[in-house]
This record gives C-alpha cells, sequence and structure tokens, in this order.
C-alpha cells in the first residue's frame, strides 16, 4: 500500500515520493485468471450440487448438467494453471512477488504482524508497504494459497473418479480414501468453496477502503502494476528481503 | 480321474451330477465377469479340473446374514451350487452339517490341517468394546475366533460392507465398538467386498480368482478387487470389456447407470411422485449416491438378475462405500459438516460464516464513518502516518 498523493508535501530539493513498478505481468495476469476462475467454479459449483434448470422432452435434446460440469472443469483448469504461473513467478519474480510469505521465523514479520493488526482494529494506517504488509500475506497464503490448492487438489480428485486409474487418479487419487470416501471429499469440496465468498467480501472490502480512503490508486496497481511511494514507505519493506 | 490326495472341484461337478457343458460354461461366464481374456478360460478349466479345492472356514460375527442369502440367489443357476462344491466349506455357522462341539472341532481341525493353507471368509465384524462380549460363539468372543483363525489363513475375504467397513453396526455412535476385519487383523492379505449384501457374481468372480491364480486380484485403494469396483468403461458397455484384454470390468455406479442421460441433460426427479419419476429421470437430487459409489451392481443386479435399487426407482445409498450410515440422511444430496456443534448442511455453513463476514466489514465501515464525523481518524498518508511507519 503506498501513501496518498492528496496529502503529498513538497520540499525542494528533495525527493519524496515516486512510482514503483511493483506487480510484474505474470502477477497480474495471475490475479485475474483467478477472478475470473474462482466467479465461474463457484457458481458453476452450486449448479452442480443443486441443478435448477430441468428441459423437458428426451435427454438426448440436451446437455444441460454436461456443459456446466465441463465449465466447471475448464474453469478448474485455468485455476491451476493461474496458481502454477504464480507459484512459479513466486520464485523468479522480483522481491514484492515473494513479500506475502509468511516469514514465520523472522522477528520481524511477527512485529509487523502485529504492528498490522493493531493499526486495523484502531482503524489507523498500518505501516506502508509496496508488497504485501505480513497480515494481507497472511490472509492470502490461508485463503487463497491454502485452500486454493484444498480446491484444485480435491477438485481434480473429483474429476479423476470419472477415468480411474488415469493420470490424476494416480496423481491425487489418494485423497479419496484420505477422506473417507468420495461423499465426505465432496461434501469438504463444497464447505470450503465458501471460504472463496468469504476471502472474496474481505479482500475487495480492504483494497476498496484503502484505495478509497487513501486515495493512492491502489486497485489500479493491480492492473498497471504500479504503486506510489512516500518518504519512509520503502523503509518497511525492508523485512522482506 | 487324475489322482489327487483331495479331490478337485471339477472332480467333484461331476459327482455331484454337473455335466461338462454346464461346467465349461460356468468356467467362460466367470472369466468374463472377472474381464479375463478369453484366451485365460483355459487356465480357468485346468484351475478347476486340477487344483485340490480351497479349504474355506466361513466365520459368521454381527451381521445379518444377507450375504450368504445373496450368494445362493445367484443368476447362474448352477453357480451357488459350484461355488459351495469348488471350495470345501468345512466349517460355515448357518450352512455346516456339524454342530456344536463337533463343529467347533471342524475349525480346529482346517486349522491344523491346513496351516497357511487355507482361506478365511468372514461374513459380519467384531464388537471390541467390554473385552468384545457383545458376540460370542460357542462361547467364545468372536473377537479372538476371528484373530486366531486369522493368524494361520492364507488370506482373508471381508464379504460384505460388515466385515470391509463396519456397515450398520459401525455406525455412530458404535455402541459395542463394532470395527470391521482389516482394522482387526494385520500382517494378512485381505480382500474386502463390501456391499450390502454383496453381489454374488462377485464373490463367485473372487474365490474362482484365488483359486485359479493362486494370488490375489489387484486391489483398489479401499482394498477391494478392482475388477469390480474399479475402471469406467467409456462406451459404458460393460460387455464390450470382456474382449478388451486388461480391461476391468467394473466402474462407478453413477458411469455406468442407465440414467446416466439424464443426469447429463439435467433432467432430476425432484419429488417421489413427480413426472420426472414417473418418467425415470435422475435420481441426483433426490439423495442419489451413484456418483460417488463403485460397485457392480448396476451390471449385475441381485437375486438372479432381478434388479438394483435404482432400476427399481430408489436412489443409491451407497452401500459399498466406507461409513455410507455416517454419511448424512440417505434422501440429502451432500453429507453434514462433521464438526461437532455445527452439522449442518454444507450451504448453510458457507452462508452463515459469509454472512458474519459481511456482517463485519459493514461495522468497520460503520464505526470508520463514525469516526471520521467526530474528526478522530488519522485520515490518509498525513504526518501521523509517516510518523507510525518510523516508530
Ligand atoms: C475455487 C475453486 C472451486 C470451487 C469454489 C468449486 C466449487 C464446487 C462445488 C460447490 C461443487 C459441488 C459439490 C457438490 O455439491 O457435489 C463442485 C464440484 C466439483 N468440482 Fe469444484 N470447485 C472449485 C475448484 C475445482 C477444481 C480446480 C476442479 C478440478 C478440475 C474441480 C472439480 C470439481 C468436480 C469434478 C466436481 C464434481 C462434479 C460432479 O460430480 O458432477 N473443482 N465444485
Ligand atoms: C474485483 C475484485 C478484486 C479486486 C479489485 C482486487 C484487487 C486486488 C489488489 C488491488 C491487490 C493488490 C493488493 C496489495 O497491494 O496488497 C490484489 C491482490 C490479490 N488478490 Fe485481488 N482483487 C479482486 C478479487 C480477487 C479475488 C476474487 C481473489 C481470489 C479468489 C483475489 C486474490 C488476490 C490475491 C491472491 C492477491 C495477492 C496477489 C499476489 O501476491 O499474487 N482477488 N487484489
Amino acid at each position: 500500500m503506498a501513501t496518498s498523493l492528496r496529502t503529498l508535501r513538497f520540499d525542494p530539493g528533495e525527493i519524496r515520493y515516486g512510482r514503483r513498478y511493483v506487480w510484474e505481468f505474470p502477477i497480474r495476469l495471475s490475479h485475474w485468471l483467478t477472478v475470473a476462475a474462482v466467479i465461474m467454479l463457484f457458481w458453476t459449483g452450486l449448479y452442480i450440487s443443486w441443478p435448477q434448470l430441468a428441459p423437458s422432452g428426451e435427454p438426448w435434446q440436451h446437455f444441460v448438467m454436461g456443459y456446466v460440469r465441463m465449465i466447471h472443469f475448464i474453469s478448474g483448469y485455468v485455476l491451476l494453471i493461474s496458481f502454477l504461473i504464480r507459484s512459479y513467478w513466486f520464485w523468479v519474480g522480483n522481491n514484492y512477488a515473494r513479500s506475502g510469505f509468511p516469514f514465520v521465523w523472522k522477528a520481524s514479520w511477527w512485529a509487523d504482524l502485529k504492528a498490522q493488526a493493531l493499526k486495523y482494529l484502531k482503524l489507523h494506517r498500518g505501516n506502508v508497504h509496496l508488497g504485501h504488509n505480513a497480515m494481507g500475506g497472511l490472509a492470502y497464503t490461508i485463503f487463497v494459497i491454502g485452500l486454493g490448492w484444498f480446491m484444485i487438489l480435491t477438485g481434480l480428485a473429483l474429476y479423476s473418479e470419472s477415468n480411474p486409474g488415469g493420470f490424476w487418479s494416480t496423481l491425487v487419487g489418494w485423497l479419496i480414501p484420505l477422506f473417507g470416501g468420495s461423499m465426505q471429499l465432496r461434501m469438504w469440496h463444497h464447505t470450503v468453496a465458501w471460504s472463496f465468498v468469504v476471502f472474496a467480501v474481505i479482500h475487495i472490502y480492504v483494497v476498496m477502503f484503502d484505495s478509497g480512503h487513501y486515495n493512492n490508486g491502489l486497485i489500479s496497481s493491480i492492473v498497471s502494476g504500479f504503486k506510489f511511494w512516500e518518504e519512509g514507505d520503502l523503509d518497511n519493506d525492508r523485512w522482506v528481503s | 480321474m487324475p489322482v489327487h490326495t483331495r479331490p478337485s472341484t471339477y472332480d467333484l461337478l461331476r459327482a455331484h451330477g454337473v455335466d461338462r457343458r454346464s461346467f465349461l460354461k460356468f468356467c467362460t461366464a466367470t472369466a468374463a465377469a472377472l474381464g479375463l481374456e478369453p484366451a485365460l478360460v483355459p487356465q480357468v478349466v485346468a484351475a478347476m479340473e486340477n487344483k485340490p479345492r480351497l479349504p474355506v472356514i466361513w466365520l459368521h460375527g454381527l451381521e445379518c446374514t444377507c450375504c450368504s442369502e445373496s450368494f445362493i440367489r445367484s443368476s447362474h443357476l448352477i453357480v451357488a451350487d459350484i461355488v459351495l462344491n469348488m471350495i470345501s466349506l468345512d466349517y460355515d455357522d448357518t450352512l455346516m452339517a456339524a454342530a456344536g462341539h463337533q463343529a467347533e472341532e471342524n475349525r480346529k481341525r482346517i486349522m491344523k490341517e491346513y496351516p497357511g493353507n487355507y482361506i478365511l471368509a468372514v461374513e459380519g465384524n467384531a464388537p471390541t468394546k467390554d473385552g468384545g462380549v457383545y458376540c460370542t460363539v460357542a462361547g467364545e468372543t468372536f473377537l479372538n475366533i476371528l484373530q486366531e483363525t486369522a493368524a494361520g489363513a492364507k488370506a482373508v475375504i471381508a464379504w460384505g460392507s460388515c466385515a470391509s467397513n463396519g456397515c450398520v453396526q459401525a455406525a455412530r455412535p458404535n455402541p459395542t465398538g463394532a470395527r470391521p476385519v482389516h482394522e482387526l487383523i494385520s500382517h494378512k492379505a485381505i480382500i474386502n467386498v463390501p456391499v450390502c449384501p454383496p453381489i454374488a457374481e462377485v464373490m463367485t468372480g473372487v474365490i474362482t480368482y484365488l483359486l485359479t491364480f493362486d494370488k490375489l486380484p489387484q486391489l483398489d485403494r479401499f482394498g477391494r478387487p478392482s475388477m469390480f469396483y474399479g475402471q469406467r468403461i467409456h462406451d459404458k458397455c460393460y460387455r464390450r470389456s470382456f474382449f478388451d484384454a486388461g480391461q476391468f470390468v467394473e466402474q462407478r455406479i453413477h458411469d455406468k447407470c442407465y440414467r446416466r442421460s439424464f443426469f447429463d441433460a439435467g433432467q432430476f426427479v425432484e419429488q417421489w411422485d413427480d413426472d420426472g419419476a414417473r418418467k425415470g429421470w435422475c435420481l441426483y437430487k433426490m439423495g442419489c449416491r451413484g456418483p460417488m459409489t463403485y460397485n457392480s451392481c448396476s451390471t449385475f443386479k441381485w437375486n438372479e438378475g432381478v434388479s438394483f435399487p435404482i432400476g427399481s426407482g430408489h436412489p443409491c445409498i451407497g452401500c459399498s462405500e466406507e461409513n455410507f450410515w455416517d454419511n448424512g440422511p440417505f434422501y440429502q444430496r451432500l453429507s453434514s459438516v462433521p464438526v461437532p456443534g455445527i452439522e449442518s448442511t454444507p450451504d448453510r455453513v458457507g452462508k452463515v460464516l459469509a454472512t458474519i463476514t459481511a456482517v463485519g466489514a459493514g461495522a468497520h465501515l460503520v464505526s470508520y464513518a463514525a469516526r471520521k464525523a467526530s474528526g478522530k481518524n488519522s485520515g490518509g498518508g498525513d504526518a501521523a502516518a509517516v510518523q507510525d511507519s518510523k516508530e
């Protein structure tokens, strides 16, 4: 999060603000692929769970459920690809690409987490970061990375059921007995789907709040990749490296 | 007649008046059910002709005997006959001629005479609470008998859902501590043949396989023979697979369900007596477990091939799956979230969580607006914030 343009003060001869390329293209691509895929997955998933449209006539004339499932599976693959892009960029991208990682072995990470939590509760602004702050990073890690892979893996295990012994079945089919059978696996796939709604509500609220309140162009950063900083902001990212 | 110390299956069949033609038909049908390629039929025939019969001890624990009932109602008229002859069923609580002490002596004798060479077939499971007193046979706990008999067995077949995964008596809260066979016996090859009851053809197939190849069939991740609980055939015609070498017969019920086209079309029964029900539409929304159940009932059916639940208009209850009794009400599509104190449907849990989050965000916004109105908020990017960051 960068600082507000509204209140920038200028002192002659001193550079106190700037613009920096933070979110590289693969990050932004992965972000919007994820958003698109999750929206499709959630609605088609709920539909699969409780199909509504009941066409009349003979079954060979229709393929409603079949198409909805097909969209779910295609979106599932899109999500998988998006996650693979993001994981790859975690290793090769700039430092900001790694800033969301929970550095639990670093005291500075815990300090940042605490500061951030207190500031949110007191409705103060946290330390300004160009990358993710410890709390935001933790939220992304738990919700999106953790539960995201959970959805992908359980989804692929369900998907593998249509071709037992096949590629996905060999790779992730062991999840079925781990959960105590296909029925339980499905139940968890369905339950955890809701976590994305929870995340989306918080996430969208926070970015809109931040962007609106501090006027810092935060939202456009996930489109353009650029963030704005004010003197001191860059220091806050030091713990990352 | 070849000379044996013990008569072969074929010898016995002949003695029982089964002609060679019927015998060959049986071998072919069973090989087909096993998904063997036709070239392997002679191997089945040879095994039956030459190998001595398998001594089998068939124990009954906590159960309802529906496995045995199903076994003697197979669709091939002589199958039950043949199989009953194929194995020397010297001990079976419900079928043996001996009784009392004599029966128990029989069991002990087989264990002594064929150590490591007899098959232990178990119907039902063993209660483990209070020392296993909730099921006793001849004054001994079934738990002891099971473990004692398994110790010298060549392999153990767990017939039916009771023996394979607990079934009704192991359903929550499981008052007698009933546990499936594979949790009570270790270091033994165990074949699980769940389903309530197992299908006669499947039971025959498993025994024939053991006799013919003298090894365990390929098992899936739940210890079930893959040929009956395993793979899917894309053209949904199970007979074709008989001719595809190495292609096993079975798949999920759902994938070979004759109502599958209604599922793909999106045509679902909404109520028991609605129009869709009359037209034979898909039972998915009525709680059908077909999409989660691996079994071969939709191809073999029960009771001399009469029918199976979906064929009679009732959703599958998933009786070959682990813990099917605990997977929620049979007519509810998804089981409830098994977190103590919550136990609600996934959608209700999700909606509550989503609402709480939205209310939380709303509260944050309201409190922000209130502070802003009273001028207490530190505002954006001001000196305070910069200072904060330097703390
Ligand atoms: C955020 C990601 C996802 C969400 C929110 C989601 C949501 C859902 C929901 C709600 C269901 C219905 C479950 C039921 O009631 O039976 C479902 C089913 C399913 N999902 Fe997902 N899913 C996601 C990702 C995936 C992925 C990555 C795959 C992999 C290809 C996948 C494959 C499946 C399959 C195979 C089914 C069962 C469909 C059927 O039985 O017809 N899902 N999903
Ligand atoms: C229209 C809706 C959305 C907007 C406007 C939006 C905007 C943003 C912004 C501005 C950031 C950068 C935050 C920062 O600088 O710390 C971000 C990051 C992120 N967003 Fe969203 N987002 C949206 C929806 C979603 C959804 C639905 C998901 C996932 C289900 C999601 C997942 C993420 C993740 C994982 C990051 C971290 C980026 C990374 O490090 O890879 N977003 N989003």
